[in-house]
């Protein structure tokens, strides 16, 4: 009996092992097959990834991790990576794959005619896919819009024991500080940092939706979030009345709202580049597009692609920061720096 | 006669699965190690200046809360449910473990969620229960999740030693509290030490959790060293520092332990004869073990069964079950063999033996992500010595895929295994082995008809907390995964991570529901050797 749990042990082993050594055994048939290394796991993008299998018959398989974890297996692999499109939630993430020398240029008239310039790496090492702002919610009863003037109140002493934002480690919070290096100096953005540590309602925790929840709540006045997290409020039947008597602010002032991108470029190793360029292409096709408005409340990158989303709708138009994205790349480390020196956990 | 029989006790020595378990644990840390090695220091001077203190404070505070909580929880329920007969003792004794199927980042969730402003708990209390977060915040959620690890070993220990010497004690003209504090607390104390043990590694190495709950340790540190900096050499560095600080604690407690250890004499084997407690005693047993089934499960459990009745889910999580299903039973299975014979190793060898034992617990102290690294490091390491060697033709990591996942596995958990079979082994005395083996026993008939069975219960205790450990893995999990492989902790940390609770609600309550029955065939299993021992 116990040396039959052993031995069945051993054998499933040994089977496992056998079909996992054999060559090309991960989804050796006869169709095409396209992989994609992504740090996203949205349900926008499972019905691109269907939407794509039907129209081309090409079998996508995934792997799904943090970023980090998906550089750093991606330069263990190296020639060998199975990997052909490559998908990060970050414009820094996208910075640290190009700096790794992850990706492959593509030069595709296609995608240059569909995404914007700033939405696109000069070379084609990498494309956007979908946008997410970073905005600012408060409750109208205890805050008067008028009186806001960018991200910059949020650092105001009027709002002093009165804002609520997540911890400094998360890639947003530092994105939007590398945005605001450059757009301030490293000076100013210190200050600014500091001074909103100082105006914290309560030490930073959980995430960006718990935020919204402490505006509703009355626990701090003002918020730090992702416009997609307070969209999807919004959207649900559930839990709408969250955010029914809170508005968002778009912080429009001087150089605009911080926007940040996820993106794909294709692998360097890429085993199949011609079906990633295949895909590339068609997410940036309508439907596709629109699954990340509607299914997950991004912004398309191709600015002609009409979509039905009634947050989105409601929230209106923005100015945004025509930053160029490295930027927030480059200015990652110092970002976080800023954060540790200003108190801000 | 005596001769051969000695060449055959060496010729099965454990010694080399003791380095085996050694070197699998301990490769993908030492793989750190040139990597630590590597990076300039700027990113190091930063910290010093700036928030090394506070996450250092965080992590020793942290600690101390967390130990000394799964104390509480764990040693009282497991003596009450050794020592003593009352109402629902049987069901307590499975439930009482099943906490640990609760990730602890899902019981962080849930919990926060229950208690901030607007949650559950706070608008029915009106305030009353504060928010669970921040340092006494994770200190709870991390009691309520870890008291299992010293509940399982302190219970075995309670269970094979504790009687005897009792009953001594108190013949003796103890009182019952002095013949626990004198005798069977301290029988124990090398089961509950390597519980707490565990405890504390777990405890000092959470990221999401900590994270989530607002509460930066020193781990918070080498995440951000890496996710933020891009300076995956000072995450390294940093993660070897916390492992050093961690071996420095136990091997200082082993070290004081040190000659005290107690292999009880003979007769061990009636069974237990569990002490009927009066009505009133019985209420505060009662109470004493749902209190941390309450919190630890129940409470949470409810939360997102609720949150799951009224929420369609976006994927079937069928896949992810048997993924759950596959990797864990499999990686058990292994580290038993493995953690047995580490155990053995340690009891019979040498000190080199004894040593590799104690090296292979490194792989549990590193964070979770630096230890995939870790194995990513050592994989690719290989690989280029099979190119430069043999122009090899296997990938190591890209077509690895499952045998790459259950390696980091064990690198991580097989130390887990190495306690629960060492304590098990603890009550099989050398003159055992002596008698056995002067009546003419092979060495392969004294593990087969004496160890075994007298220590089944620790080893299947072992393979229980490598099961469930794997379970809730992530980050090795998501990154060294197959094409398309899922699991369910992969799943509920997509979801988690991305906010939707709703959405992770049901794979957490799978995996609770996966440990349920597994919990019950063990219990049953331990319990049925411990009557075929009596019988015979």
């Amino acid at each position: 009996m116990r040396f039959g749990i052993f031995g069945l042990v051993l054998a499933i082993l040994g089977l496992s092992a056998c079909s996992d050594g054999t060559p090309g055994g991960a989804g050796a048939s006869d169709g095409k097959m396209l992989v994609v290394f992504s740090s996203r796991h949205y349900d926008s993008d499972y019905a691109l990834y269907d939407a794509f299998e039907e129209a081309t018959g090409v079998e996508v398989r995934t792997i799904e991790a943090d970023g980090d974890l998906l550089v750093e297996r991606l330069k263990a692999d190296g020639e060998r990576s199975p990997a052909d499109v490559i998908v990060t939630v970050d414009a820094g993430r996208l910075w640290r794959a190009e700096q790794e020398q992850l990706f492959a240029p593509l030069s595709s008239e296609k995608l240059d005619a569909a995404v914007p310039a700033g939405m696109r790496h000069p070379d084609g090492l990498w494309y956007g896919l979908a946008k997410r702002a970073r905005v600012l919610v408060y409750a109208p009863d205890r805050v008067d819009e008028a009186k806001l003037t960018g991200y910059e109140s949020l650092a105001d002493p009027a709002f002093k024991g009165k804002v609520c934002a997540r911890s400094s480690g998360n890639i947003y919070n530092i994105s939007l500080l590398a945005a605001l290096i450059d757009r301030w100096g490293e000076e100013k953005a210190q200050d600014w940092a500091s001074n909103v540590a100082g105006n914290f309602a309560r030490d930073p925790l959980g995430g960006d939706t718990d935020q919204i929840k402490a505006v509703a709540a009355g626990e701090c006045d003002i918020a730090l979030v992702n416009h997609y997290y307070f969209a999807r409020l919004m959207n649900d039947e559930k839990d709408n009345n969250i955010v029914e008597d809170l508005a968002v602010y778009w912080p429009n002032a001087d150089a605009g709202v911080h926007v940040n991108l996820s993106g794909a470029g294709v692998a360097k190793n890429a085993p199949n580049p011609e079906l990633a360029r295949q895909f590339i292409e068609f997410a940036m096709t309508e439907q596709p597009q629109r699954f990340f408005a509607e299914l997950t409340n991004e912004y398309p990158v191709v600015p002609s692609v009409e979509y039905k989303n009634a947050a989105l709708e409601k929230l209106g138009d923005f100015k945004e920061d025509p930053i160029a994205l490295s930027k927030l790349g480059e200015n990652q480390a110092e970002a976080q720096k800023l954060f540790d020196r200003a108190g801000w956990p | 006669m005596g001769q051969y029989i000695d060449r055959i006790w060496r010729g099965i020595s454990p010694t080399p699965i003791g380095v085996f378990a050694a070197l699998i644990c301990t490769l993908p840390v030492v793989a750190l190690i040139p990597l630590g090695l590597s990076g300039g220091g700027t990113h190091m001077a930063h910290l010093f200046d700036t928030q090394l203190s506070t996450y250092v404070r965080n992590s020793a505070a942290l600690l101390i809360i967390t130990v000394s909580g799964t104390l509480l929880l764990g040693v009282p329920t497991a003596w009450l449910t050794s020592r003593y007969s009352f109402p629902g003792r049987r069901l307590f004794v499975v439930a009482l473990p099943l906490s640990l199927a609760m990730p602890s980042y899902v019981s962080g969730y849930a919990w926060m969620s229950m208690t901030a402003v607007g949650g559950p708990v706070h608008d029915a209390t009106a305030g009353f229960v504060p928010t669970i977060s921040g340092l006494f915040g994770a200190g709870f959620v991390f009691s309520i999740s870890f008291y299992p690890y010293v509940y399982l070993l302190a219970r075995q220990a309670f269970e094979n030693s504790g009687t005897h010497s009792f009953e001594a004690a108190r013949t003796l003209g103890a009182s019952p509290s002095k013949a626990f504090f004198k005798v069977s607390l301290p029988l124990a104390r090398p089961a509950i030490m390597a519980g707490t043990a565990l405890v504390a590694m777990e405890t000092l190495a959470d990221y999401g959790t900590v994270d989530f709950l607002g509460t930066p340790t020193f781990t918070v540190g080498i995440l951000r060293s890496w996710i933020s900096f891009g300076d995956p050499q000072a995450a390294a560095r940093l993660a070897l520092i916390l492992l050093l600080v961690t071996l420095v604690i136990f091997g200082g407690e082993r070290l004081a332990r040190r000659g005290t250890r107690v292999a009880e004499a003979g007769g061990r084997n009636k069974p237990q004869h569990r002490v009927q407690l009066s009505p009133r005693a019985a209420v505060i047993a009662v109470l004493s073990c749902t209190v941390p089934v309450f919190f630890g499960l129940i409470a949470p459990g409810l939360h997102l069964l609720l949150l799951a009745l009224e929420t369609q889910p976006v994927r079937s999580p069928a896949d992810a079950f048997w993924g759950t299903i596959m990797v864990a039973s499999l990686s058990a299975g292994i580290a038993a063999i493995l953690g047995l014979g580490a155990a053995y190793a340690a009891r019979t060898g040498g000190w080199f033996a004894n040593a590799s034992v104690r090296a292979a617990h490194a792989g549990y102290a590193v964070p979770g992500a630096v230890a995939a690294l870790g194995v990513i490091a050592l994989l690719a390491a290989s690989q280029n010595l099979l190119d430069t060697v043999s122009g090899s033709t296997a990938p190591m990591i890209a077509g690895g895929g499952l045998v790459a996942l259950l390696f980091a596995y064990q690198a991580r958990f097989a130390a887990a295994a190495i306690g629960p079979c060492e304590s098990a082994l603890v009550r099989i005395t050398p003159s055992m082995d002596q008698a056995a083996r002067s009546l003419g026993a092979s060495p392969w008939t004294v593990i087969g008809r004496i160890h075994f069975p007298l220590a089944f219960s620790g080893i299947a205790t072992a393979a229980l907390l490598v099961f469930v450990e794997v379970m809730k893995e992530l980050p090795a999990t998501m990154i060294l995964r197959p094409l398309d492989f899922e699991t369910l902790a992969v799943s509920a940390h997509h979801y988690a991570s991305d906010e939707r609770l709703s959405q992770a609600a049901l794979p957490s309550l799978m995996l609770v529901a996966i440990g349920l029955p597994i919990m019950m065939t063990v219990s049953w299993l331990v319990s049925r050797r411990q009557t075929e021992s009596a019988a015979t």
